[in-house]
This record gives C-alpha cells, sequence and structure tokens, in this order.
C-alpha cells in the first residue's frame, strides 16, 4: 500500500498537510482545515485510512497538529475517528496523539466529545506554538 | 449597549474562502488582546462567515469557488467584548427555523450545548452539514447569547442579521 502525502500550500492556509506513511503506520495531518466541500478533501483520507487500520489490519500511530478546524471539517475528524474505531474494536493497535497550543482555551472541550461520541482515547500533548 | 465601540472591520460583497483566509489571518496580527481571545474571534468569524458564504440566497456566480455568498460582517470592538456581526439574504421560510435554532442554543447551559453538537454533528451530511451547527460552535465558543433578527423583504426573501460576542477577558 503506497503512503498518502499531501503538502502544504502557504497560499492556501485552509488545508492541512498530511502525511500517512505506509511504512511505519505513523499518520500526521497538520495545520488549520477549513476548506470548502472538506468531504472532497477527507475522502481520500478516509479511504486510506478504511484499507490500512480496517482492512489490512495495521498498526496505526496518529498525530493531529491541528492548530484550527471548522465544524465541516469536525465532522469528517468524526468519520476519521470511527474508522479508528473499528480498527480498535477488530483488535488491532490504534494510538491517537493530539498536540494542542496551551493558550487554546476550547481544545480540551473538543477533543473530548470526539473521545465521547467515538469511545476512542486521545492523548493530549501541549506545545507552544 | 456596550458603548463605547470601535469598528475595526467591515466588509460587504461576495464572501469566498480566499477572503475568508485573508481577512481571518490578517484580523489575527490586527486585533490586540491576549492570544486565546484572538483565536476565539478568529474561530468565531470563520465560522459566521461561512455560513454567508455557503448559504447566503445572494451568490455570486462569477467566482469559481463552491461558496460565493453576497453578504456583509463586522467586527467591533466595545468596552468588555468584541463583537462579530453578519448580514446575508436568506430565503424567507428559512427565518422562522434559524430563529427557533438560535433560540434553542440561547436557552442551554454548556453541558447541554455540547451534547447538542455532538448529536447534530453525528447526524448531520458529510456533503453539506448545514448551518445550525456553526451557530451551536458559536455559542460554546463565546459563551455568549447569540442574537438574531430576521427582517423581511418580500414574499420569497428575508435578511438575516447574526451577532456573537467573544469577552475580552478569557472564561
Amino acid at each position: 500500500m503506497k503512503s498518502l502525502m499531501i503538502e502544504a500550500i502557504p497560499d492556501s492556509p485552509y488545508y492541512p498537510e498530511v502525511n500517512f506513511d505506509a511504512s511505519n503506520g505513523v499518520c500526521l495531518i497538520q495545520g488549520e482545515s477549513y476548506m470548502e466541500e472538506a468531504y472532497k478533501f477527507y475522502m481520500p483520507l478516509l479511504d486510506w485510512l478504511k484499507e490500512f487500520a480496517v482492512e489490512e489490519n495495521n498498526k496505526v500511530t496518529l498525530n493531529v497538529m491541528l492548530t484550527y478546524f471548522n465544524t465541516n471539517s469536525s465532522r469528517l475528524l468524526l468519520d476519521m475517528f470511527d474508522i479508528l474505531k473499528k480498527s480498535v474494536d477488530a483488535g488491532n493497535v490504534v494510538e491517537i496523539n493530539w498536540y494542542y497550543e496551551e493558550d487554546d482555551p476550547d481544545i480540551m472541550d473538543e477533543v473530548e466529545d470526539f473521545e465521547i461520541e467515538t469511545g476512542l482515547e486521545i492523548n493530549m500533548i501541549p506545545f507552544q506554538a | 449597549m456596550d458603548i463605547p465601540k470601535e469598528n475595526l472591520i467591515s466588509y460587504h460583497g461576495p464572501i469566498n474562502i480566499d477572503l475568508v483566509s485573508f481577512i481571518s489571518n490578517y484580523l489575527k496580527q490586527y486585533i490586540k488582546a491576549d492570544n486565546s481571545v484572538i483565536g476565539r474571534i478568529y474561530k468565531v468569524l470563520i465560522e459566521l462567515i461561512q455560513n454567508v458564504s455557503y448559504y447566503s440566497a445572494d451568490q455570486y456566480s462569477n467566482l469559481r469557488s463552491f461558496g460565493s455568498g453576497i453578504g456583509w460582517f463586522r467586527i467591533d470592538a466595545q468596552n468588555e467584548c468584541f463583537t462579530i456581526t453578519t448580514g446575508n439574504k436568506i430565503l424567507k421560510e428559512h427565518g422562522p427555523i434559524l430563529l427557533k435554532n438560535s433560540e434553542e442554543i440561547n436557552a442551554l447551559d454548556e453541558e447541554a450545548l455540547r451534547d447538542l453538537k455532538r448529536k447534530t454533528r453525528s447526524q448531520a451530511n458529510i456533503r453539506d452539514i448545514g448551518a445550525h451547527i456553526g451557530l451551536i460552535q458559536t455559542g460554546l465558543i463565546t459563551g455568549n447569547n447569540l442574537e438574531i433578527k430576521v427582517e423581511p423583504i418580500d414574499n420569497e426573501f428575508s435578511f438575516l442579521i447574526i451577532s456573537a460576542s467573544v469577552n475580552k477577558t478569557n472564561t
């Protein structure tokens, strides 16, 4: 299976950078996410995770470094976590690390909402921008 | 009304993703406030003006972009808060729904609002999640009531004005 890479576009900062590495299962999404028609951006990510984590039963480490995502994107992030929950339920190893800016007063609740909805455990790791 | 107020920015015209990005990033440097407050203004501004971009009944068709709704927005500095206000044309039948939704949002405490957000998000269509969740999120981020007005234009359209306040003191 091939890795999935989407480079950051400086003129379009509403697209995050993506690096889903098929060689070791380490998946990174970082930057900001508030593009139009978010499902078009996220569908390849969802398809990749379904194949890699659910159909091929590989271990995944997802590192999320999103400093902002709008509600459209959060709907697609929820789908990403739902796929990873299916992988966990099938007995596979999934680790999710969410790197957050320490001065963001709302992010803990946002991530806790994902945990409540999916039943996944998400590790919160602070960083300074 | 919390006075005096200073208009920090106002805009009227078509709103597409590149304008949303430019304005919101420009404001990050322009507004003098704590980073956490600027972050909340940024989040609320993007949610509200993307609603104008996607759902305004007035769409600018010459821009090759999914959402290019025509409307206006302004950001004002009050004594105790910053207000973000948007205005756009809507179909008349959407007015009562938006008023009912905002009344519901304003009536809920934080935990109930988070419940509503989770329920609304999980049931939303990924191709178009609708304006409702953006308003819920705005209520959650600000911790303040949304102010919403729907003024009739004619038999087909109304004009929607939404205002949200971000406190200058972080809570």
